[in-house]
Order: C-alpha cells, then structure tokens, then sequence
C-alpha cells in the first residue's frame, strides 16, 4: 500500500488522520491484535471490585475475583447477548443478566440459569458445567497495569513492551508498592487517535509555541518551554518518550529540583536499577511525556501549585480511545506513589488537574489544535497533502544530530538531544507494519452445544 | 461546613432575590469571559469543585470517580487559569467559544450564619466554536455557598454536579 510507504519515509498523508477506510483496517489489525490497557490493579484493590472498559466497541469487564485474581470478561451475557454489568465502577460477587437471569459469579463462571432442568434438560440439553463468560483472548499484568489483547496468539505483554519497561518504570514504579491510580476523567474530543500518541511520543517542538501561556503565567519555575530543545526523546521497544535536561547535580539533587520529597527518593534509589538511575543522576534527563504503541501515553510534569517557587512533580496516564476515524474518547488518570506522604499526593493532584486532564491547561491548547488537524484532514485536499514529518532526517536519511552515546544516555533505545520526530516515524512506522498485516478470523466459540 | 437551615425561602424573599441576581449577574460576566471582574466574586477562600461523575448501580451509595474530578480548585489555581486566558497565546480560546450559561431552578437556603446563604441552580451551557462545528453541551448543577463581606457578596463554594460521565466538549476551557 502506497500510504504505508510513504509514511515508512516520514512522509504523511494528511488523510490517515480521518479516513474510515484507513479507521477501519486500525480497528482489525492494529486494535485486532496488540495489547490495551484497560485498568490499573489499584483500581479494583478488593474481591469483587470491578471496573469497566473498552477495547473499541468490545466491552470488558475488568474484575477482581473471590480468590484475588484480576479478570477481564467479555461483558456480554452468553444466551442473548445482553451486557451484564451496565455500571462503570463498583463491587459484585455475581453478574446477573437483566434480560432473564442468567447470573455469573465474578471469576465469569456460569452458576445461574433459570429453569435449567425444564426449558433445557439440564446437562443433557445445555452443557453448562465450565461455561464462562468470555475471557479476553490474553490478559498479562506489569507494574500493576493490567493490558488484554484480542489476540489469543499474543506475545507476552513483557515482549511487547520490549525495552520500553525500562522508562515505564519510572511512571509506574518508584516504590516497590507501585502506583495508585485515580480517575479516569473521560471526554470525548473529535480528532484522530494518532495525533496525541505522536504528540506524546516525541513532539518536544510543539511545547515552546503551543505553551507558551502556561509559562507566560509563571506555573513553572523557569522559562521552561524554551529549554526543551535541552532534553532528550528517545525511542525503545514499542514506546518512546521526552525528557527535560536537568541543571547540574546529584540523583538526589535532581529529583529535589523538581520537588520529590528525600523518602520518595530513597525509596526510588532501592527501586531502580543502576541504568535507571544513571539516566536522571549521571546524564541529568529527567523523563516527561511518552507513549506506548499503539495509544497509551504517560506524563510527568512540575509545576507550581501555590503562589511560592516550589514546584511538586505529578504523573498521569491517558488512553486515547478510538470511537471513529474522527472522534476519540480521551481516558486520563492521575497517578501516584501508593508510599508517598499523604500531602504530596494532595498537592501532586492539585498540580496534575491544573496542567492535564479535562481542565488541564496544556491539555486546553493541545486538544484545540488536534480537533482542527482532524476536521481538516477529511476534504479531497488532504489526499493530495504528505505532511513532512522527517524533522532531524537529511535528504539522505541520516540524521542532523548523532545519536546519544551510552556515555551520554544510560537508557536502552536510541536518543538524541533537540527537537526532532523520529519518535513520531518510530509510532507510525510501527503503525505501518501491523496495518500491512492481514488478521485472520478468530475461532468462534459454541456456547453450550454437544461437542 | 455550613448547613441549610429550613426549607427554601419564599420567592419574594429578600435573601433569594439577592442570590438570585447575583447567580443572574455572574452569569452574564460568565458568558462575556469576563473572567477578571468575575475573579473579584470569589472569596480568598473559594472552593470551587467538579467531581466526576460515574454511573454505578443503583444502591451503590457513590457516583462518582473516588478521588477525582474535573475541577478542585483554588484561588491560586483559579486565578491562574484566569491569568492564562489573559496572555495572547491561550489558543484555545482564540477566536473565542460563543458561551451561554442557561440558568434555572435557582432556590436559596438560609444557614446558620447570617452572612452565609446556599444557592442550589441548574445550568445549561452551551459552548459553540468556529462557523460549522457541533456545539457542546454541559448539563450541570450548582450548589454554591454566597458569603457577606465587606466587598459584597461572594463566592465560597461552588460543587458542580455534572449530569455526564463522559463529557461531549473538546476541554474545560470555561467555568461553570
């Protein structure tokens, strides 16, 4: 396919940002098959907590069991197909189907079926003993962070992530406790799904302009926007990210700088490996946003939260949900250390509602420009427009600046210093290869009939 | 935390009409982003709350996201979304949204303070951008605690009660 080709060369037709014929080949082959997150074990903390979600239009649900256990089921009732849990959040032993009461217990085990012996014979007619509601195909747990795929052949979620684990960690991961989550705000904005995974991934360009309000009014310390060509992105495994330079210092004195309490930095020099470590102490990055193939994005930011020159670092993860070529449901959670003093994760909330999330002020700017690139992308122009998305590439396809040496960047992956969208070609480069791969049908599965 | 004290007061009561120009008033500052003289309404103290709503089954005892919202804001957070909106580069709000703040349902309640009324109001807003994009919607209500002081009367509290889980606007660029 032409498209994919000519987006393997960093050259972009501006239709794939709303086409619904590009839209419905991501559905199938890109949403088909890689992993989703879909919850964080924070959120179902007790037996019988539930959440639900969606991959597409498939809803889950997302369950702790009696034993413990996180499940993810198929939120469709095996006999008409009725969902079997209508709310978003809460706690059930059982899932009883509203239409005729077909109830399952919370590990998706089918225990009641009304009438079983006079409308079906009992066994003999519906073979109900080991009936469950449908598991998602694959289901792996990192960090906490609980991801399905669609695909029962899936690799294991650690080999997906590849190399990228390692800057996960640092979102996920400052304690051995982990992260607790909090949210999601949900908001539905009517742009492409891509636009922000690629933002997230590596476009440190765009903070200079896009933000300049958000420095103007003096949320940060510094004029931080301008320092961005400063900081590093880099790409690793399936995800890659941005990360801000440092002034000179210690590990310690740099996660101080931007506003980490000494317990929280104690608990990150036991938590983290020497490289990890490396990457903030040695190389003075330190990480900011990022996302992971295909729509899952992390950031972490400090800013102001009071009239005073401290500044309280805060993290958030978002899903960009895909509803349409041109519409997408943006799920954004606050995260924070679970062992982190009760006033820093009140003053790290303040800080994360005040810059993302629905209200947030980067995330204003942000989302008004993606809304106006996706309306324009749907004309007969836009077929004719391949944006440039090649910044740090010469004619000859090597790169304006070198690549960071091990010396100079602790991390896997490739760096580099300043602005570039090699993070964006690495996103829709991977975006290319699952779109290029047909997906074969899966299995059907008989619901209580004779072998 | 200050507490309704009786049932609503009469229409033609002095306090509601009071609370009732004032919401009426605000509105208008709300619509013409005035945001600036609409600052000068708010308490140094203000809370200003949205949580976010989330549907649970009936009998759950909570509807809404723990530990979340839209908005939990301060004067220091507020007025620098305000400041922001001020600098040439808020490009969300350049051209401007067309706003109208539709207000309804509007009751007072005496407290037990004199200098203190609560204002339960309905709002719908509407929230167009540009020449042909769909306009947005947010169905809320408002439980507002309007406070005596030598600059008037002001704004303590405000807890919004959005009626969606997953809002149909682009951001929270406005106020509610």
């Amino acid at each position: 396919m032409t498209v994919l080709d000519d987006v393997r060369r960093g050259m972009i037709p501006a239709h794939i940002y709303n086409d619904e014929d590009i839209f419905r080949l991501e559905r199938d082959r890109v949403f088909g098959r890689s992993w989703q997150f879909v919850a964080h074990e924070s959120e179902i903390p007790s037996p019988g907590d539930y959440v639900v979600r969606r991959v597409l239009d498939d809803s889950f649900i997302v369950v702790r069991d009696e034993q413990g256990d996180v499940r993810v089921l198929f939120n469709m009732c095996l006999h008409r197909g009725m969902q079997v849990c209508r709310a978003e959040i809460g706690n059930a032993s059982h899932f009883r189907c509203p239409y005729h009461g077909w109830s399952y217990r919370n590990d998706g085990r089918l225990v009641g079926l009304p009438f079983y012996r006079d409308a079906y014979g009992g066994e003999s007619g519906f073979r109900r003993a080991g009936q469950t509601l449908l598991p998602a195909p694959s289901l792996d747990i990192y960090n906490g962070l609980i991801f399905v795929s669609l695909d029962a052949d899936a690799p294991p979620l650690r080999d997906y992530l590849g190399d990228f684990a390692f800057y996960l960690d640092y979102y996920t991961r400052q304690s051995d406790a982990g992260i607790e989550l909090r949210g999601p705000q949900r908001w539905r904005i009517k742009a492409n799904w891509k636009i922000g995974a690629e933002n997230f991934a590596g476009d440190m360009y765009h903070t200079p302009h896009t933000h300049t309000s958000v420095v103007e009014i003096g949320l940060f310390r510094e004029p931080k926007a301008e320092k961005r060509k400063d900081g590093s992105t880099y790409w690793a495994g399936n995800g890659g990210g941005t990360t801000y330079k440092l002034p000179p210092g210690t590990f310690d004195e740099r996660l101080r700088y931007v506003g980490y309490p000494d317990e929280m930095i104690a608990r990150m020099k036991e938590t983290w490996s020497a490289a990890q470590q490396k990457v903030i102490g040695e190389n003075g990055f330190m990480i900011s946003a990022a996302s992971l193939f295909p729509n899952l994005s992390f950031v972490h930011n400090w800013p102001k939260v009071a009239d005073s020159d401290d500044v309280l670092p805060f993290m958030s993860l978002r899903l960009w949900q895909p509803v349409s070529a041109d519409e997408t449901e943006v799920l954004s959670w606050f995260a924070v250390d679970k062992q982190a003093p009760e006033q820093f994760k009140l003053l790290s909330y303040k800080a994360y509602l005040m810059c993302f999330g629905s209200s947030g002020m980067f995330e204003q700017d942000d989302v008004e420009n993606w809304v106006s690139m996706t309306s324009t992308a749907a004309g007969q122009m836009a077929r004719r427009l391949r944006l440039n998305s090649r910044m740090g590439l010469l004619a000859d396809d090597t790169t304006v600046t070198e690549a960071l040496g091990s010396d100079e960047f602790a991390g896997p992956g490739t760096a580099y210093v300043g602005y570039a969208e090699h993070n964006q070609r690495a996103l829709l480069h991977r975006w290319a290869d699952y779109l290029e791969q047909p997906i074969a049908a899966a299995d059907p599965v008989d619901i209580g009939a004779r072998p | 935390m200050t507490a309704r004290s009786g049932a609503s007061l009469p229409f033609d009561d002095q306090r509601h009409l009071l609370a009732h120009r004032w919401l009426v008033d605000e509105t208008y500052l709300l619509d013409a982003q005035n945001y600036a003289a609409w600052l000068e309404l708010l308490a140094e103290d203000v809370r200003y709350l949205m949580p976010v709503r989330a549907t649970t089954a009936l009998g759950a005892g909570f509807d809404t996201a723990p530990g979340m919202a839209h908005f939990d804001e301060d004067k220091y957070s507020l007025s620098r979304r305000v400041a922001r909106f001020a600098t040439e580069h808020a490009w969300t709000e350049d051209p401007p949204s067309r706003l109208r703040h539709h207000l309804s349902n509007v009751r007072t309640f005496a407290t037990d303070r004199a200098d203190e009324l609560l204002v339960d109001s309905a709002v719908l807003l509407f929230r167009s951008r540009g020449d042909v994009r769909e306009p947005a919607l947010v169905s809320y209500g408002r439980q507002d605690l309007l406070r005596s002081t030598s600059d008037g009367w002001l704004l303590a509290l405000r807890s919004i009660t959005v009626d969606e889980s997953v809002l149909r606007i682009q951001n929270l660029a406005v106020f509610l």
